[in-house]
């Protein structure tokens, strides 16, 4: 009866581990991940849609997960005449091409670390999509585990996909970020990008333009870079305990919430996923970032190395 | 001037070695920190492609030049049937990896990789001065990299010059973009058509006209010495010239998998890599070149340092060609004379600076863009056709078709 009894339980014990692995029946903690050997075994699971969003778009037709469907960060997601995130017909247009309906769990990947899945994973969150993970290390663990790649575009049944009025509590705009600088409003001010862009020595990072005509960063923004927040050798983000220890040690505790930017306004989406969904903090992500701010008319900057830009 | 070529033990494993380090450099790159599957991939597609073109002379102005200006008089489309076979075969094998790529073609995306560029009369410069580059020089580029692998000293002038052109290339890119190039419609005939299958149809009926009226001047081939049925296969293989359209299928397979692989097929990206870098310790670079990094074709990006994976699939092609060469008894040393230098430099000068300007060459542009569907693949044909008949007329004259340089031993 006992030997019976402790099978039951063992058995139980099974199902719940098996339950906690099916999406949308976990726990938060790994409610915004998904690890590239479970998504490895989930591949023709019908509830979930892979999202590829890679800084370069192209990477996709030389080997993508099988099923998954391409995203381009620079015109799919985009207002590409107005500097805008796409708009909510847009985003409806684009979500029903990839079949999804609102239940779908969507998982995004990408190259760099996820830099630009992340930030697909703020526009889905934007327009309110609830179920929204990223695949833990991207296409970077996906190939160091040696995973299948595919190269066949997949060409999902369309659905007609009914967005949510997009949430304007997740984007921050410079109005928001002039109000805590000059105190109106109290949050942090995260800023993501390296140090030396930070500390105004550079104008942008070796490699891209210099789109700021100011070097800097906003008045009382802390710097942790966003690399600081992975593994480096194979891209998997931090355990949550170092995480918390991280921003902790800029001031960043979850009590107040954080306004996150970068450069361009895609990749500081890579930190207000940790701190929203990794470590359930309050944050909001500027995406008119530093080429906004650095240009913007009459409103303060803080420059410590003093650079001017065309010279002193 | 010249020295014989012959086919000896030595020669032979010379061939095997040099087959065998190209397997080697595969081998090593994919192992390799700072390389991969891709440069491992791409040295066996060069080695590849180098073999094919060395053994079926595969070359863009041999094949037409024996068709508007023979050198013995009497025309022979069989070379200009074996590009037709190649761009048919091409187009196929392109269509099908593009088709599961890109579901629906209406949708406005463009199939990434594939070399389908902006139409404009950029392409009509660049591709007839690249036409008048290839009679002034003897060959298209890739025709240099294999006779290169075959001996033959004066591609060195003329891969030198194309340096050079390149160099005047970026020089006038900024000038040739926004005054044209800014606003030239990329078309993909697909898109156009709604669909893939009008498109291939259209085209491939195209590529069958002009061959059933280019057959009327087809020369029967030399028969083959009648021999044992080994010796037979072995001498077809690696001595005898491979028949035309079986170089142009070759290619076309080649063409087809190396897509399939991340790389459409193109000779001058890690040359044109090169090149940006020299011009710009030269100091000769614009600061921006202007929107060029944006375009699909052969493209010059310098983001892979000086070992671009194309300076990889170059060199095993060379390589694959010397082997292929020195099998069949065909390499040999030869030294141009100083006049055929001098047109080679100014013919690669003018290849370079036409394949800049039109983003590719006659492999970049004309077959994988053709076989991608892109309309930019049949402007810079007939450009390129204008300016070769052009430098024909103005190297040969007319009605005195003679070739000076006809190398010896090598029967084409």
């Amino acid at each position: 009866m006992r030997h019976i009894r402790s099978n039951a339980s063992f058995l139980a014990l099974l199902l719940a581990v098996a339950a906690a692995w099916l999406p949308g029946a976990d726990d938060a903690g790994s409610k915004a991940l998904v690890t590239a050997d479970w998504l490895s075994k989930n591949l023709t699971n019908p509830t979930l849609r892979i999202i590829e969003v890679s800084v370069d778009p192209g990477v996709y037709e030389k080997g993508h997960i099988p099923g998954a469907v391409n995203v381009r960060w620079h015109s799919d997601l985009v207002d590409t005449v107005r500097r805008d995130i796409i708009s909510k017909e847009g985003f409806e247009k684009l979500a029903s091409q990839a079949g999804l309906t609102p239940e779908t769990t969507v998982v995004l990947y990408g190259d760099n670390n996820n830099w630009f899945a992340a930030w697909g994973a703020w526009i889905f969150t934007v327009y309110g999509h609830q179920d929204v993970r990223l695949l833990d290390g991207g296409r970077k663990k996906w190939e160091l585990d040696k995973l299948p790649l595919d190269t066949i575009a997949a060409a999902p049944k369309a659905t007609t996909y009914q967005a949510k009025a997009a949430n304007g509590a997740l984007r921050a705009r410079l109005s928001d970020v002039l109000a805590v600088v000059e105190g109106k409003d109290k949050a942090g001010l995260l800023d993501i990008r390296s140090p030396d862009e930070f500390n105004g020595k550079i104008f942008a990072p070796q490699g891209v333009q210099e789109l700021a005509i100011r070097a800097g960063h906003i008045p009382g923004a802390k710097n942790v870079p966003w690399g600081k927040a992975v593994n480096q050798e194979d891209g998997t983000f931090k355990k949550p305990e170092d995480l918390k220890k991280i921003y902790a040690d800029a001031g960043i505790d979850g009590s107040t919430p954080t306004v996150v930017y970068c450069r361009i306004g895609e990749r500081s989406s890579h930190t207000w996923f940790v701190l929203t969904r990794l470590l359930g903090y309050p944050a909001k992500q500027y995406d008119g970032s530093w080429t906004e701010y650095g240009n913007a008319v009459g409103v303060p900057i803080d420059n410590p190395a003093g650079t001017v830009w065309g010279g002193k | 001037m010249s020295a014989p070529a012959s086919v000896t033990p030595v020669s032979c494993t010379l061939a095997g070695v040099l087959f065998f380090l190209g397997l080697g450099s595969s081998w090593y790159l994919a192992g390799s920190a700072d390389f991969g599957p891709r440069q491992a991939f791409q040295v066996l597609a060069g080695l590849a492609l180098g073999v094919v073109l060395q053994r079926s002379r595969f070359c863009f102005q041999c094949h037409l030049r024996d068709l508007l200006a023979p050198a013995d008089g009497r025309r022979d489309s069989t070379g200009t049937v074996a590009l037709l076979v190649a761009l048919a075969l091409g187009l196929l094998g392109t269509s099908i990896v593009l088709g599961a790529w890109i579901v629906d073609p209406s949708r406005g995306h463009l199939p990434p990789i594939a070399h389908i560029g902006p139409v404009g009369w950029h392409l009509l410069v660049g591709g007839a001065t690249f036409g008048l580059g290839m009679a002034l020089s003897g060959s298209c580029i890739s025709a240099h990299l294999y006779r290169l692998g075959e001996g033959a000293l004066v591609t060195l002038p003329a891969l030198f010059g194309v340096v050079l052109g390149f160099g005047l290339g970026f020089a006038s890119w900024n000038w040739f973009y926004v005054s044209g190039i800014v606003v030239a419609p990329v078309w993909w005939l697909p898109a156009l058509t709604g669909g893939y299958g009008l498109a291939v149809l259209i085209q491939l009926g195209v590529l069958a006209a002009l061959a059933w009226w280019l057959l009327g001047w087809r020369r029967a081939p030399e028969a083959a010495p009648s021999s044992d049925g080994r010796t037979a296969v072995l001498t077809a293989v690696f001595v005898r010239r491979w028949p035309a359209w079986v170089g142009g299928a070759a290619v076309a397979v080649i063409g087809t998998v190396t897509l399939l692989r991340g790389d459409a097929l193109g000779v001058t990206a890690g040359i044109g890599a090169l090149a940006r870098q020299l011009s710009d310790v030269a100091g000769l670079l614009p600061v921006r070149l202007e929107g060029l990094d944006g375009f699909r074709g052969c493209r010059s990006a310098t983001g892979e340092g000086l070992l671009s994976t194309n300076l990889f699939f170059v060199s095993a092609l060379v390589l694959g060609s010397a082997s292929a060469a020195l099998t069949a008894g065909q390499f040999a040393w030869r030294v141009p004379p100083w006049r055929e230098a001098v047109l080679a430099l100014i013919g690669g000068i003018l290849l370079g600076f036409g394949a800049m300007i039109s983003l590719g060459c006659t492999i970049g542009v004309l077959f994988s863009g053709i076989a991608a569907s892109a309309v930019s693949g049949w402007v810079f044909a007939v450009a390129m056709l204008v300016g070769l008949w052009l430098g024909l007329l103005l190297r040969y004259g007319r009605g005195q078709w003679k070739d000076p340089l006809r190398a010896p031993g090598i029967e084409s």
